[in-house]
């Protein structure tokens, strides 16, 4: 894991990069280092990615009407036209980058684990300051010697996640199912990113998060520029229009108990009523850049029998049923109830992480048109009056 | 890094059946397992799946593991079709067994529950090795009929041993059987009420007594109110909690009450460390 990282640092650079930017002098200067590029440049920068890398990038597809959410398109020879770097999050988080939807996890009866692994190196750009702290819950739960010494650390999603590089964009527009602000977050990452970009009218503001991202602009000094004041203003006035945006949407689901010190313990009947459109089909698991939980399947396999690990939802009935029938949460409210309190309370309890990160998309995805900021708002109201 | 999701190849060397549907099948790992009473074991039912299991043989006996199963799901009905010479697969220990160095010196009640006195009989044997330790060993195990009672010919071993005794029962009135009827709770009736006199072959005192509960949530709902009333402390019982689990490693969810996941903060809980909960069975 890991392994060696080019030397970006010193060396005797060209005259007419020199000119360009002042690159950067020490490995721990690096961090958060801030170099402006042309919107050109950029579309460049990604094309030379592209020979090394696997790079996704957001992309608008012409589907239903929605021409305004991208989602993830791998980038092939050339950058596509449709790449939508700027407006709100793309339709899905950075998850299904590093926690595939389906893995193969062993092969039995002899297994190779090392051989299992796939973790080409991938560069995600687009994911969102909800998405970027999102993956903190992967790390939690699945890189447990990164946090808390512990024997249990998951190759499948450590090397993914050492081979992803993290390219994080400030949310320029919110949807209306946006509510970081919410919940503790901002519509820009500030920690847990490789390079971060700011869009502005003319280019973007690369800030450099980690020696991982550093490589990524290490043979590119031609494409970028010295940041100038008036770029981080127009990044200073983005960030607070857009804040403002999520907190003026959101400010009819205020209630009075802090994100982080929720107590979702309401009766019954007031989880049955927010429970009444639910279905139980698990799209918002799905979409949702905190939902970690799995299902190890068994089948046959060429040369014996092959266990795969596949997303799963708390919301079906299955999901914690036992051999003899019985059911801890054989009733939908009290599994729906269960994955809101999970997020809130449970996460918060068990790894000091609050797992909402406000991102909207259990809304989005919702066939019942369930918003969880109603459902906490209902259900925190009902406690208290109780 | 080691694959955490790969099953150790285990040869089944025995099948013995104790009812109709529940059999103690002793497997032969490839590699040794040693766990701690009351640790699980996920077993592997090639192509068919896993399903957690603690086993029931004595864990100072690392070369093989002997588990009492119960048929009842698709990995127990697939695991009955299999012979003496197959194999499946075994990964674990997983999760937090009984706390045996504080059970020194004190009264040990063991509370079992038709195939719930299986996980148990891992921690009897584990006691039985060093019996001297212990003041007092009582076992008492609820069966549905005498055709449902499991290890029927180690009981009456097991009540030979020194400090031990062993007490039964069975629910529902049958010609072939002597002894008390009535659920598992009825074997409680001896023990005082918040006070510490002698009662049957030995003596026992709720208050610092250890109670090792195991069996279906009804029974655990029951037994833990009776052994509250009788004035054990929460901290001194013991239950082996059900859950459906996948990964046994902390990570898949489905074992998760609250902020707890019962494969590694459990399968052994104490009455102190759920009391947060309504109905944690």
């Amino acid at each position: 894991m890991g392994g060696d990282r080019p030397d970006v640092l010193g060396g005797p650079r060209s005259a007419s990069q020199e000119k360009s930017y002042t690159p950067f002098q020490a490995r721990g200067l690096a961090r958060m280092k801030e170099v402006f590029i042309g919107s050109e440049n950029l579309l460049k920068l990604i094309g030379r990615w592209a020979k090394g890398h696997r790079v996704y990038v957001p992309v608008t597809f012409d589907i239903m009407n929605n021409e305004d959410t991208p989602d993830y398109d791998l980038v092939k020879d050339e950058v596509p036209e449709t790449m939508k770097l700027d407006g709100a999050a793309p339709a899905h988080s950075a998850k299904p980058f590093i926690f595939y939807p389906r893995e193969v996890v062993a092969n039995y009866p002899s297994s190779d684990a090392e051989a299992l692994v796939e973790a080409p190196s991938t560069i995600v750009v687009g994911p969102r300051g909800c998405d970027v702290r999102g993956l903190a819950k992967f790390d939690k739960v699945y890189w447990s010697t990164k946090h808390f010494t512990e024997e249990y650390d998951d190759p499948f999603v450590i090397e993914k996640r050492e081979n992803t590089y993290i390219v994080s964009i400030e949310c320029t527009a919110a949807k209306e199912t946006c509510f970081c602000t919410m919940v503790g977050g901002k519509p820009y990452a500030t920690e847990g990113f490789d390079l971060n970009l700011a869009p502005l009218g003319t280019g973007f503001i690369v800030t450099v998060g980690s020696d991982k991202g550093e490589t990524l602009l290490s043979d590119s000094d031609d494409l970028l520029r010295e940041v100038t004041s008036e770029h981080k203003s127009e990044r200073d006035r983005n960030r607070a229009s857009v804040t403002e945006a999520v907190d003026r949407q959101n400010a009819q689901f205020a209630v009075d108990q802090p994100y982080d010190k929720r107590d979702l313990a309401a009766s019954e009947d007031a989880w049955a009523y927010v429970t009444q459109n639910c279905v139980g089909c698990g799209a918002c698991n799905r979409v949702c850049p905190t939902c970690t939980c799995f299902l190890l399947v068994d089948q046959r396999a060429k040369g014996g029998y092959e266990r795969s690990r596949n997303w799963d939802t708390c919301l079906s009935i299955g999901y914690a049923r036992t051999g003899g029938g019985g059911n801890s949460r054989p009733a939908l409210a009290q599994r729906l109830e269960n994955r809101l309190r999970c997020k809130f309370e449970y996460s918060r309890d068990r790894y000091s992480l609050v797992t909402c990160t406000g991102c909207g998309r259990c809304i989005d995805a919702c066939m019942g048109n369930i918003d969880m900021r109603e459902s906490i708002k209902h259900v925190v109201t009902e406690k208290a009056k109780a | 890094m080691k694959n955490l999701y790969r099953p150790i190849e285990s040869v089944i060397e025995d099948i013995k059946a104790e009812t109709p549907n529940i059999a103690t099948y002793r497997f032969r790992p490839k590699e040794p397992i040693s766990f701690a009473a009351g640790q699980f074991v996920e077993l592997t039912v090639p192509g068919v799946g896993e399903a957690p299991f603690t086993p029931s043989s004595n864990p100072n006996v690392t070369d093989t593991i002997e588990i009492t199963i119960m048929s009842v799901g698709t990995v127990t009905e697939a695991l009955t079709k299999m012979k003496v010479g197959d194999t499946v697969g075994l990964r674990g220990p997983y999760g937090n067994g009984y706390n045996m160095a504080d059970f020194e010196g004190k009264e040990i009640l063991i509370m079992g529950g038709g195939v719930g006195l299986a996980p148990l009989r891992s921690l009897i044997l584990a006691l039985f090795d060093d019996v001297e330790k212990y003041k007092k060993i009582s076992i008492r195990y609820g069966a549905r009929t005498p055709g449902d009672i499991i290890y029927k010919e180690l009981l009456p071993e097991w009540a030979k041993m020194k400090n031990t005794e062993v007490l039964q029962t069975i629910d529902q009135p049958h010609p072939d059987w002597k002894g008390t009827v009535g659920v598992v709770t009825v074997l409680l009736d001896d023990l005082p009420l918040l006070t510490t006199v002698d009662v049957g072959k030995l003596p026992f005192n709720p208050e610092t007594a250890v109670a090792c509960v195991c069996g279906p949530p009804i029974m655990l709902k029951f037994v833990n109110v009776a052994l509250l009333d009788k004035g054990f402390k929460p901290e001194n019982i013991y239950h082996s909690m059900e859950r459906n689990m996948s990964c046994g490693l902390g990570k898949c969810g489905h074992c998760m009450m609250g902020e707890f996941y019962i494969c590694k903060d459990g399968p052994v809980m104490t009455a102190a460390q759920i009391a947060e909960f309504d109905d944690p069975f």
